[in-house]
Order: C-alpha cells, then structure tokens, then sequence
C-alpha cells in the first residue's frame, strides 16, 4: 500500500489551485493535500517563497506560479530562490499561465467551451497571453452561458468575464485530463514529471 | 429591467451624481463616505411606489426632508433624483425625475417642485400641471404613488416597488425577545426573516433551501442538513444538523448558528428570492476570506437564471479580487468637504490601466478608499 505525502500548496489564484489539485489527485503517488497558501496575486507568493522553503522541512509543498512576462522560467527560480529549491519543495512555474495548461488538453477545452477543436492553438507555452485566447475563443462558442461567463460584458474592460474563474474551475475539476495537457505543453510535462518523481525526504 | 443611470442633487451627503450602472454594480468608499446612502436612493423610490407607500411616508421615515438634503447644498437645495431604466439593451427606455422641496413654514411638508417622465426619450408626464396649480396639495403626492395616475408608466412603480433590501443582523435572530417593538418598515435588518422564509411558498421554500443546504455543507464545516421547522407554539425556525460524534449528529436552531452562517443564509436567501433590484449592504461581513472571493462569480450564475440587477456596498479586497469585475462596475465614492463625489472607476485616472496589467479592481480602487494620516487616528487615542 502507498503512504501517504502530506502537500501543502501555493498558488496564484483560485484556478491555480484547481489545476494543482487535479494533477495531485491524478498522480501516482497517494497526495493528502493540505492547505492551499496564496492565492492573492503573485507578489504574495514571492514575498513568502522563503517561509514556504522553511515550512518545507516538516510539511512537503507545490508551489505554482506564472511566468506571466518574465523571460524563461530558470530566470524566474533564480530570482526567486537564489539558493536553490529546498528538497520537499515542488516550484513549479505555468508558461507564460496556468491557462496555457488548460489550453493544451485541446479537445476537451473545445468540447466544454463548444467551439470547434481548430479554433484552439497547439502551442500553448508559445501563447504570449493565454488569458486572452481563452475569452477569444470563448466568444467563439455555441453556448450563451460559456459567452455571457467568459466573455467581458460589451463596453467593459475587464479582461475576462464575470463568471470566469467558476466556469474555468469547472472544466479543470470535471473534465481536464493533466497528462493528456502535459502532451501539448511543455511547461506542463516537465510539472508532471517532477510531480510523479516526488518522494519527500525527512530530516 | 436595470437602472442604467442615475443622477442625484443634494441627495444626502451627495451634491451631485451622475453614474452610469450595470447588471452588477460595486460600491466602493472610505467610511461615512455614502455608501448605505446611495442604495437608500433605491429605497426611497421603493418607499414610494409601494404599496400603502407614498412621497410623504418615504420621507418621514428618513426624518424630514431636511435629514436627506445634503448639507453642502446651497444655491439649489431641492432633492433631485434622475434615474433611467433600460432593458439588455443599453438604449434607456423610461427615465422618472422628481425634485423634492420642503414648505419653509407651516407644516413643513415635502412637495415636488417637478415630477417628469420619458418614455423611449418622449416626455409623457410633466408636472406641475395645471390641476396642480389650482390645488396645491396635489403636489405633496407622486404620480408615481397614485395607481390613477401612473396607468401610463406602471412599469416603473413595479418595478420600483419590488426593489429588496436586506442586511441581516444576526443578533435579531439570535435573540429576538431583546428586539420588541414594531419593527423597521420593510424589515431590512431581517428581525422578521424567518416569517419571511415561513410564508414562502412550499415548493419555492423547500427549493430554495435546499440548495441553502448544499452550499452550506460546503462553507461550514460539519454541517450536513439545514431545514425549517415550527415549534410548539408556531414559532418558525431553522434548524441544522451536524456531524457529530454521536450516531444521529447534534441539531442546533438558528440561535446557536454563528454570524456567518447567518449570515450567509441570509445573502443566499436574498439572492434566490426574486427577479427584482436586490440592494445588498456589505455581503462580506462575518465571512471568510475564501467564501467571499467567491461571491461575485456567485452573483454571476444567479443573474444567468433570473436577470437582477445587484448594487453591492463593499470594503472587502477579497470580493474585488475576481478578475472578473470589470472597472465599470465599480463605483467608487470620495468624501470632499462639499460632499461626496461618485465615479465609475473606469472614470478614475490609471485604474483601467491597472486592471489591464493583471491587477485586481480592488487592488486598484481601494487604497483611494483609505484616510489619509491614519497614522494619527493610532496616536490619538
């Protein structure tokens, strides 16, 4: 039988952590999440990497945050953790947004979203903006409740809908497949694999 | 049917106003700013087109016309209020004017100095007219009140008259024997909730709280089942089980709920009930965190199953956290020493632009909400 890994998680927002949590749920190892940190943004994340490193000796942690405008992700370890990424630490970075990961399970976002599987880019870590390619795509669809939750009202500039993190949470909870996703998007890949290679070491 | 407009003179401690309104609308502001008294705009008209309602009844029970004046007016110290109804479509289809005055001796009743209203941009009612020069008590009352006379804009008084307001004050529920007396009208506190909740059609009620109970047993941990019940001497109530070391769990009645569950049971009440502009007052109050960031994606689903217009008051940077809330939705309210001054916060230098870059309209708006110097506050006392 598997033991248990104890995981605490920090993430950026509310979607963050329903991705991180599929991933746990759908991985090898039987995950017992914990507490989810965070979600306020990522200058929270940033502000408190060092106390997730020290909490990491007792509890392991997945820490998730977008690469949003940085240049590469090894850039963006090396600023936030110049001395290296504690052992019971997961740091995972979403190129360039957690949503390029949901982007990469291709036919099943363009299943939810009811628009045809063509209209959904293959490259999703080359997206510079995945946000916006959502709600685009998104406008796109057959469905009034998928428009009126993801698309911003007419004359408002709001970048995403009022329903949007719900809606997008739903998909994740209910039909995103993470290794399918993984096939598309690197910056997924390689998150699975560190995920599923995890063992936490005591001290 | 949404207020799509609204415009204000010496409205309380608002000189003027001038705001356009969406499905959603946000309230934002420092404290005392005006918050409670721009919603009680909704009430007011509601107060009127009422029934048993009535200009003079509205307001009397604000205290006098002098309590809703603003007290920087000057120049033009009648009370105006402007407000333009559109469906979906943004082009206005009715907008109702009244300017309110008090007779400066005698009785000192409130009067209309006008009454005005358009109908796809005609105007179709304009008082004074000439019957109201020859008796001038006619002008101590509304058209708006008056089912003669307001046969041609009926769907206005309706849907003024449905507005719903409430602001449940947990304490009333929990111990209603120390809150005696008549009651507020309207019962906006929600003294009287658990009525409310009695009188509700079966069906309606048992739907409604069924779904109460389901979202429940997902913010309040241990809590399995919510139902109503009535006592042995007809007294409703509500009345939860938890999970429990014991086999059957342990029931508590609404005495024993805390705060927010209250007083969530109360915002998920409001929003279930009715297709009408629902004013809701600070729905962040006694709640976490976490269930409050959820409460505009919330709102969203409700209004995708009944189209209601919500105006929200709020301090909490957790609700305007949703990247969802668009800067037009806000509007964010600043106390000068003539007043407070209304703007949409896509109206505020830099807070579009702030959203833009991927900031929360909250992060944008609310620091304008802070005082200035509140360091001194700390030192003085």
């Amino acid at each position: 039988m598997n033991r248990l890994v104890p995981i605490n998680l920090a993430v950026e927002d509310i979607l963050s952590e329903a991705a991180v949590k599929k991933i746990l749920i759908e991985a090898p190892q039987d995950f017992a999440i914990g507490t989810t940190y965070g979600k306020r943004g990522f200058g929270y994340l940033k502000k408190a990497i060092f106390g997730f490193c020290k909490a990491a000796h007792t509890t392991p942690f997945l820490v998730l945050t977008d690469l949003d405008a940085t240049d590469c992700a090894p850039t963006l370890v090396q600023s936030w953790l110049p001395n290296g990424v504690e052992a019971n630490l997961i740091f995972r970075v979403a190129v360039r947004e957690v949503e390029a990961w949901l982007i990469a399970d291709r036919t099943r976002l363009a299943d939810f979203l009811g628009v045809r599987e063509s209209s959904i880019p293959c490259n999703p870590d080359d997206l510079a903006d995945p946000k916006a390619v959502i709600v685009s795509t998104a406008a796109l669809s057959r469905r009034r409740a998928i428009r009126a939750a993801l698309v911003p009202a007419p004359r408002t500039t709001a970048k995403v809908g009022p329903g949007y993190n719900d809606t997008l949470v739903e998909f994740v909870r209910d039909y995103w497949v993470p290794c399918e996703a993984g096939l598309r998007s690197p910056s997924l890949q390689r998150a699975l694999d560190r995920i599923h290679a995890f063992a936490p070491s005591w001290h | 049917m949404r207020v799509s407009r609204l415009r204000l003179k010496n409205w309380r401690n608002f000189r003027t106003v001038d705001v356009a309104l969406l499905d959603r609308a946000f309230i934002v502001g420092p404290n005392a700013s005006g918050k409670s008294n721009l919603l009680d705009v909704f009430k007011f008209l509601r107060d009127i087109a009422k029934p048993g309602g009535g200009l003079q009844t509205a307001v009397r029970d604000r205290g006098g016309a002098s309590k809703i004046r603003c007290l920087g007016a000057r120049q033009a110290p009648e009370i105006v209020i402007d407000v333009e109804l559109s469906n979906e479509s943004d082009k206005p289809i009715w907008r109702y004017e009244i300017a309110v005055k008090q007779e400066v001796r005698g009785r000192r009743q409130p009067y209309l100095l006008y009454e005005k209203v358009w109908n796809d941009s005609k105007l179709i009612i304009e008082r004074p007219e000439k019957a109201d020069g020859l008796d001038s008590l006619r002008l101590t009352q509304t058209y708006l009140e008056q089912i003669n006379s307001n046969s041609q804009f009926r769907e206005i008084a309706d849907f003024f008259a449905d507005v719903t307001y409430l602001h449940l004050v947990p304490q009333f529920l929990r111990h209603p024997a120390a809150y005696t007396g008549p009651g507020v009208p309207g019962d906006p506190f929600g003294r009287s909730f658990l009525e409310r909740v009695a009188k509700t059609p079966e069906r309606t009620r048992r739907s409604r709280l069924r779904k109460i109970e389901a979202a429940l047993q997902i913010a309040v941990p241990q809590l399995k089942a919510l139902i109503d019940t009535v006592d042995e001497t007809g007294v409703p109530h509500l009345e939860a089980t938890y999970e429990h070391w014991r086999a059957h769990g342990a029931k508590q009645r609404e005495d024993q709920f805390s705060d927010g569950t209250l007083r969530l049971i109360g915002l998920l009440w409001s929003l279930l009930d009715g297709e009408s502009l629902l004013l809701l007052e600070e729905p962040e109050l006694s709640l976490n965190g976490e269930i409050v960031q959820r409460i505009p994606n919330l709102m969203h689903k409700i209004q995708q199953k009944r189209p209601r217009q919500l105006l929200v008051s709020t301090h909490s940077g957790d609700l305007l956290l949703d990247p969802g809330i668009a800067p037009e939705e806000v509007v964010c309210l600043t106390p000068d020493k003539d007043g407070t001054n209304a703007l949409v916060a896509a109206d505020v230098p830099g807070v579009v632009d702030m959203v833009g870059a991927g900031m929360s309209v909250g992060e944008a708006v609310l620091p304008r909400a802070a005082p200035k110097q509140l360091d001194l506050m700390v030192n003085r006392v």
